[in-house]
């Protein structure tokens, strides 16, 4: 994958190969059907959508109640525009580019973070640098995480240098 | 005389205190990047670089931060757009 500038124009462009993309769309499906089924028992949605009040359990609910449907639909829009956008065919179609402007870069940025706490949820990752993963279980989720986290900081790069 | 004016300063305090008793707080999370959590703060709250960087790593050292005070409803505001962006994020009431 490259992640770059956009040639005359803030935003920026991604280059994929077509395993990384249909790994994207893939992922994003999932993100979305997390949102969509909404199990309540499912710990991934607390970090999704987490408490605003910890200690006052009215005003939580109240909170959710206003809150819940409009956060989930943002999430789930921003899951389905990279699904959408990543979607191939089939392996083997060389590359796929896209151009995304400041806005659309956002959506990527909270997807990818939308993806990432699902996958944290997923493998067990609670404290940071402590590693009580199965890893047995966990290696293709746990390199989906890095791999996100690796596209999202280098979108942060392009669209935010520290050295400007 | 100047008894008087300590006292409207105090009572000047307090009517400010009353005014921005809520607060947002970003808590510390072991999965987002830190420079996401800096470009969040800048680009929602409009923050300088300064600020947000310094708002970013005092969640990331101490657990977490107040990152905004005001009124109970732009708080929630603020909450629910963090939220949006995948923070961590609270309303609590300010100690008075």
């Amino acid at each position: 994958m490259i992640v770059a500038g956009r040639s005359g124009g803030e935003g920026v462009r991604l280059v994929l190969e077509s395993e990384e993309a249909m790994l994207l769309s893939e992922l994003a499906d999932q993100v979305d059907s997390v949102l969509l089924l909404g199990e309540a028992d499912d710990p991934a949605l607390g970090r999704l959508l987490p408490n605003a009040y910890p200690d006052d359990m009215s005003a939580s609910h109240e909170f959710a109640r206003y809150t819940r449907d409009s956060l989930v639909d943002g999430k789930r829009q921003a899951a389905q525009r990279v699904r959408d956008a990543t979607a191939v065919e089939s392996a083997g179609d060389g590359v796929v580019q896209i151009e995304l402007d400041q806005s659309e870069a956002w959506g990527w940025l909270t997807f990818l973070t939308d993806l990432r706490l699902i996958l944290a949820e997923r493998v067990g990752i609670i404290e940071e640098g402590e590693d009580t993963a199965d890893e047995t279980r966990d290696d293709y989720l746990r390199a989906a995480y890095e791999w996100a986290g690796f596209v999202q900081g280098s979108m942060l790069e392009v669209l935010d240098p520290t050295d400007s | 005389m100047t008894s008087t004016l300590e006292q409207q300063a105090t009572e000047l305090r307090e009517r400010i205190a009353a005014e921005v008793p809520w607060r947002t707080v970003v808590w510390d999370d072991p999965v987002n990047l830190m420079s996401y959590v800096s470009y969040v703060f800048r680009t929602y709250f409009g923050y300088p670089r300064e600020k947000a960087e310094r708002l970013m790593l005092q969640v990331h050292t101490e657990g977490r931060a107040v990152v905004a005070t005001g009124n109970r409803e732009a708080m929630e505001r603020h909450v629910e757009a963090m939220h949006g962006y995948g923070l961590q994020a609270t309303v609590s009431r300010a100690e008075s």
